[in-house]
């Protein structure tokens, strides 16, 4: 138990350490992703850049963040509902990580 | 806690009892914009998802993009991104042992407030035509 919370404790650092210069990169994007239409936004991710480092912002997310909640569950319910929760955190974070993979490999091989 | 009394183990600080520093409050705010940024990835992969299945779906989401909640969805969004990766690395500087003194804990703290709200103003500025 205790070796798992000093993994946990170590990934959550080195995600977070990831995570920001993904993000730096990620609000420059989102500024032009508002005007973005359908045809722009698929060419903007058919390009290998864009769409390695969009699926690293998702991976490297999904993992930081569930992590994060996993903790602020832990701290705050103390029931039978912690182990339901912690399992949904579990699916949301593999939900996540498929779904933006499958969409990205999607359209960056359909050009 | 089910069993109080029988517990050993040490109690963290009291609910009731605390005054207000920017430092409590940055450290609530972190956790607080975890849980937003939790939400907002989520939201984010149905985007993809609606640009890899079909143009419908995706201009069904850019319709919530570009409506007065999408606004306040994304400006939420962007803000909670700012101050969760400054105050991170707060958090990271003093993971290396630095910056625990008062003095420097809470400047760091409200330049944490100050900068992401300035940063944000600026992105929405520029992606909603200010800019380009
Ligand atoms: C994709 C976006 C992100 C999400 C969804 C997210 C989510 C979370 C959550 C839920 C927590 C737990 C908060 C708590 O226990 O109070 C957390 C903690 C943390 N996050 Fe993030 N985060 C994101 C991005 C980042 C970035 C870019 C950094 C960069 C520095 C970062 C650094 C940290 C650190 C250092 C902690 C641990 C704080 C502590 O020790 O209490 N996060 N994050």
């Amino acid at each position: 138990m205790s070796k798992k919370g000093t993994s946990a404790f170590i990934l959550q650092r080195a995600s977070a350490v990831i995570l920001a210069p993904l993000s730096i990169w990620f609000l420059f994007e989102i500024v032009s992703a508002l005007t973005a239409d359908y045809a722009t936004a698929r060419a903007w991710l058919s390009v290998p850049l864009n769409a390695a480092l969009l699926g690293a912002f998702f991976i490297i997310g999904a993992l930081h963040m569930r992590i994060g909640l996993a903790e602020i569950i832990v701290d705050y319910v103390h029931s039978w509902a912690k182990d339901v929760l912690l399992f949904i955190n579990w699916l949301a974070a593999l939900g996540l990580i498929a779904a933006a993979a499958w969409s990205i490999y999607t359209i960056f091989f359909a050009g | 806690m089910a069993d109080g009394a029988a517990s050993k183990r040490p109690l963290s600080p009291h609910l009731q009892i605390w005054r207000f520093t920017v430092t409590l409050a940055a450290s609530i705010t972190h956790r607080g914009t975890g849980v937003v940024l939790y939400g907002g990835l989520l939201l984010m992969a149905l985007w993809v998802i609606g640009l890899a299945l079909s143009p419908e779906l995706f201009a069904a989401v850019s319709a919530i993009i570009h409506s007065p909640l999408g606004f306040i969805l994304i400006v939420g969004f962007v803000w909670s991104l700012l101050f969760h990766l400054m105050n991170g690395l707060r958090h990271l500087y003093w993971d290396y042992g630095r910056g625990f003194a008062m003095k420097t804990a809470t400047m760091t703290a409200w330049l944490v407030y100050i900068a992401a709200t300035l940063a944000t103003a600026l992105i929405i500025w520029a992606g909603y035509g200010g800019g380009a």
